[in-house]
């Protein structure tokens, strides 16, 4: 890449729309990103920001066709008379789900890979891995096997393939979605240190209060695939919709004071006098095979009728291992898991799947009817339903989750985003009394989350509702109880109030306070509970 | 995310085997070995399959998936077409022979007579399918456990295919233990959804509608997936220039003479089934009298 003195990136009336589309992606997108620059773009899920990472490095037009007008200039040239060779060395990219870029089967041969591509030789190879591996702090990691890594790491081992090539820019795609708050808040920081050394960052996250504590220099924020703002993170937060944008919690509640009172009404209410246990963790432990760590040790713990319980814990902590347990997917290799009083041991997982619905974290391992509705339908017709219960159960999980009008349409024709919800609609319309959800937010925008969490807690039918996270807000604002996991341990269990008050404990478990939780810890003897900002906003008046 | 499959470092024989190596002598085992139907023969290329298979020093609990894949194979090959139908004896085993058993029984309603009747040089013959299927198969079930799954492309690379093929082998070679990660994903993922698999009723049609289930979400992931690795390779440059291998590879002398040993074998096999005729299918009289008395 020749030096000049222009912009490293300049995207001029760009306009894209793919094949198998009617509608255009993106439209007249114009803006730009200098040399050392870190950028955020913002938007609602669907608004055509993955659109433009794929034009920015390469793969529009190169492995998605379309009907493609305007132009995007790389260092002064047009990306549109570059091969993708020369582009991927420009340019880096970080996909949103770190497992879909690994390639190698171990750390050294998947950072290497890029410079394997371009022929370098060996014995500078391995060099150049051991200083990227160094700067991103994981030299450690250097002779370990991707596969057995946590979201964290994978995540900076994919980074590390990008950056060992050199990049001028670097475009990470919602970088922030599977981490654990500690780690996303590592990786942020590396963010901001690699533009600080000169490098052009461009970030597309939904997560937008964590990136403002980087402070990003520009933030554009998109919408319906065009550029609505393009400035300073003061200004976006001034113009942008506070319920579809999460902003920091003093900046809603400023907003908010003049709004209505956002209406919540949670059904589930914990029993403390009399509790009537769904179900119980007694001693479990659990290994994959002989020869791997434990995974759970000593879990103990009982779910109660009315308890609203959400998961935390880091990367790798054993959150989905032990949910797993409750469904018997996974039986313990030590200890009892007992629903409803049996031991799921002697249970199939579709006799426990009467009692729990559990949500999967990945929809496309579970979608298959050629109609949302035969999807829906698919659960309760398996549980042995009558044809009235399942349509009057499909009809109001589809209205839970907001996507009424796609009753006939294809669910692997819709957006990563709507096919989440619709996974989760599949297990609602089953009626468990357990409703389980493994991160029930990932891939959503914040406005949807919102809606589809407030909707399934205001109504009735559920004796308990358990959800992974590692989006603290989410749980401080929904449980009525927080489990921590640390190391395959539970090493907090209580309400939210009394679990998340010591912050350095929190920060032990690599949970970081955010701006909601101090909100609610200042307010807490005015309000006695944690709300959400909006909330707190008509309690300050 | 792509997997592999499962590798360890046993300080065994054939870790100490270079791959392009061991591929040679496989290769050249495979190939030697079809060009016998004689079971003095396949007796030694067996024990040697077996001398082979020890030096991989791989547990019974490590394989025994694999072995019970070849076991269903072994079955359907030997049993079904060979002793039942008799079809996978066709042009080795010359027709009549001596028959040890025979049963005749009418199809209802159609009236079909259908005699059945097992031979001496058939049941022989599935002896000699075992000697050289099992022996084969012991040399190849080896490969995924005992191989380093960072040489895969190195490897084949070593052996002279392109860049781009030996890549496209690796992926191949990772894309059984991937799919089998998504397939068990998937099929807890519907187990949740009250799904049973065993209990799935019905004639062909419905059976099929009823796997749907498992097959649709697995083979999207499949083409998801292999998108996700379409685009990865080409965001890291894959394809445009001439490849290093990181994975280095190194000949030693019992590399070469393990290479000279398949070549040996090979040629000597040639020699011996099409110059001199030998190996074709031979039974012992001593097993038809031991049988029909």
């Amino acid at each position: 890449m020749p030096k000049t003195n222009a912009a490293a990136l300049v995207f001029d009336d760009l306009s894209f729309q793919y094949n198998t589309r009617s509608e255009p992606a993106i439209q007249h997108i114009s803006f730009s990103v200098q040399p050392g620059e870190l950028l955020l773009i913002a938007g609602s899920s669907g608004c055509g920001k993955t659109t433009l990472m794929r034009c920015a490095n390469g793969l529009i037009p190169n492995a998605y066709h379309g009907k493609i007008s305007g132009d995007i200039k790389l260092f002064g040239r047009s990306v549109f008379e570059m091969q993708m060779a020369e582009i991927s060395q420009a340019v880096g990219t970080l996909l949103q789900d770190p497992e879909r870029q690994i390639l190698g089967s171990y750390v050294l041969n998947e950072v290497g890979f890029g410079l394997e591509s371009l022929g370098i030789p060996r014995n500078e190879i391995i060099p150049r891995v051991d200083e990227t591996l160094e700067h991103l702090g994981i030299l450690h990691m250097r002779d370990r096997e991707t596969f057995g890594t946590s979201g964290g790491e994978k995540q900076k081992i994919a980074l590390a393939g990008v950056l060992v090539m050199k990049p001028k820019i670097l475009l990470l795609d919602e970088p922030l979605s599977s981490l654990d708050p500690a780690s996303a808040h590592e990786a942020l920081q590396t963010f901001r240190q690699l533009a600080d050394e000169g490098l052009s960052v461009v970030i597309v996250e939904h997560r937008v209060e964590d990136v403002l504590t980087i402070h990003p220099d520009t933030v554009v924020y998109i919408d319906e695939g065009q550029v609505t703002y393009c400035g300073d993170s003061k200004g976006l937060m001034a113009i942008v919709d506070y319920r579809r944008i999460k902003l920091p919690a003093d900046i809603v509640v400023e907003r908010a004071r003049n709004a209505p009172a956002p209406q919540f009404y949670p059904v589930l209410k914990p029993n403390y006098k009399n509790p009537e246990t769904l179900l119980s963790f007694e001693g479990v432990h659990f290994q994959y095979n002989e020869d791997s760590p434990e995974v759970l040790d000593d879990i103990n713990f009982e779910i109660h009728k009315g308890d609203v319980i959400a998961v935390l814990g880091h990367n790798g902590s054993g959150k989905t291992t032990m949910v797993k347990h409750a469904l018997g997917l996974l039986k313990p290799t030590q200890g009892h898991v007992l629903l409803e009083g049996l031991d799921t041991q002697k249970m199939t997982v579709a006799e426990a799947a009467h009692t729990v619905g559990y949500v999967f974290q990945s929809p496309t391992q579970m979608l298959f009817a050629p109609t949302v509705k035969e999807e829906l339908a698919f659960g309760p017709k398996n549980l042995g339903f009558s044809p009235e219960e399942i349509d009057k159960n499909v009809t109001w999980a589809i209205e839970t989750v907001h996507l009424n009008e796609e009753l006939d349409t294809p669910p692997l024709a819709l957006s990563f985003g709507q096919q989440k919800r619709i996974s989760i609609a599949a297990i609602l319309s089953m009626r468990s009394r357990i409703l389980m959800m493994d991160e029930p937010t990932a891939g959503q925008d914040y406005w949807n989350y919102q809606a589809f969490m407030d909707a399934i807690l205001q109504m009735p039918g559920f004796d308990s509702v358990i959800f992974i996270t590692h989006d603290l807000d989410l749980a401080l604002i929904y449980a009525n109880r927080i489990l921590i996991l640390y190391g395959g341990k539970i090493v907090a269990d209580g309400r939210p109030q009394d679990v998340l008050q010591d912050e350095l404990q929190l920060k032990k478990f690599r949970i970081l306070p955010t701006s909601l939780l101090k909100l609610n810890m200042q307010y807490l003897p005015k309000t006695g509970s944690f709300y959400r900002a909006e909330t707190i906003a008509h309690f300050i008046g | 995310m792509l997997v592999t499959w499962r590798y360890k470092y046993r300080n065994s024989i054939m870790d100490r085997i270079d791959p392009r190596a061991r591929w040679i002598f496989s290769c050249a085992f495979l190939i030697s070995c079809t060009m016998f139907w004689d079971a003095r023969f396949l007796i030694f290329f067996f024990i040697i399959a077996v001398v082979w298979y020890t030096f991989g020093r791989t547990k019974w609990k490590e394989t025994r998936r694999g072995w019970l894949l070849v076991s269903v194979m072994l079955f359907s090959m030997i049993v079904i077409n060979t002793l039942i139908t008799g079809g996978g004896a066709g042009g080795v085993v010359p027709p009549g022979g001596h028959e040890v058993w025979t049963q005749g029984f009418t199809i209802p309603w159609v009236n079909w007579h259908i005699h059945f009747g097992l031979t001496a040089e058939r049941l022989w013959f599935a002896i000699c399918q075992l000697l050289r299927l099992g022996g084969i198969s012991a040399i190849f079930v080896l490969i995924p456990y005992t191989m380093d799954s960072r040489s895969y492309g190195a490897t084949f690379h070593g052996l002279g295919m392109p860049d781009r093929f030996a890549y496209t082998m690796e992926l191949s070679f990772r894309f059984i233990p991937t799919l089998a990660q998504d397939s068990a994903a998937t099929l807890d993922a519907q187990k949740a959804r009250g799904y049973e698999i065993e209990k799935v009723k019905g004639g062909l049609f419905r059976k099929i509608l009823r796997i749907a289930p498992l097959i649709v979400p697995i083979t999207m992931n499949s083409i998801v997936a292999s998108e996700d690795v379409a685009n990865a390779m080409d965001l890291r440059c894959f394809g445009q220039y001439k490849r290093t291998w990181l994975f280095e590879l190194k000949f030693h002398w019992w590399d070469i003479i393990l290479i000279i040993f398949s070549a040996l074998m090979l040629i000597g096999s040639a020699v011996a089934a099409y110059g001199f005729k030998m190996g074709n299918f031979w039974i012992p009289e001593s097993f038809i009298n031991m049988l029909i008395g």
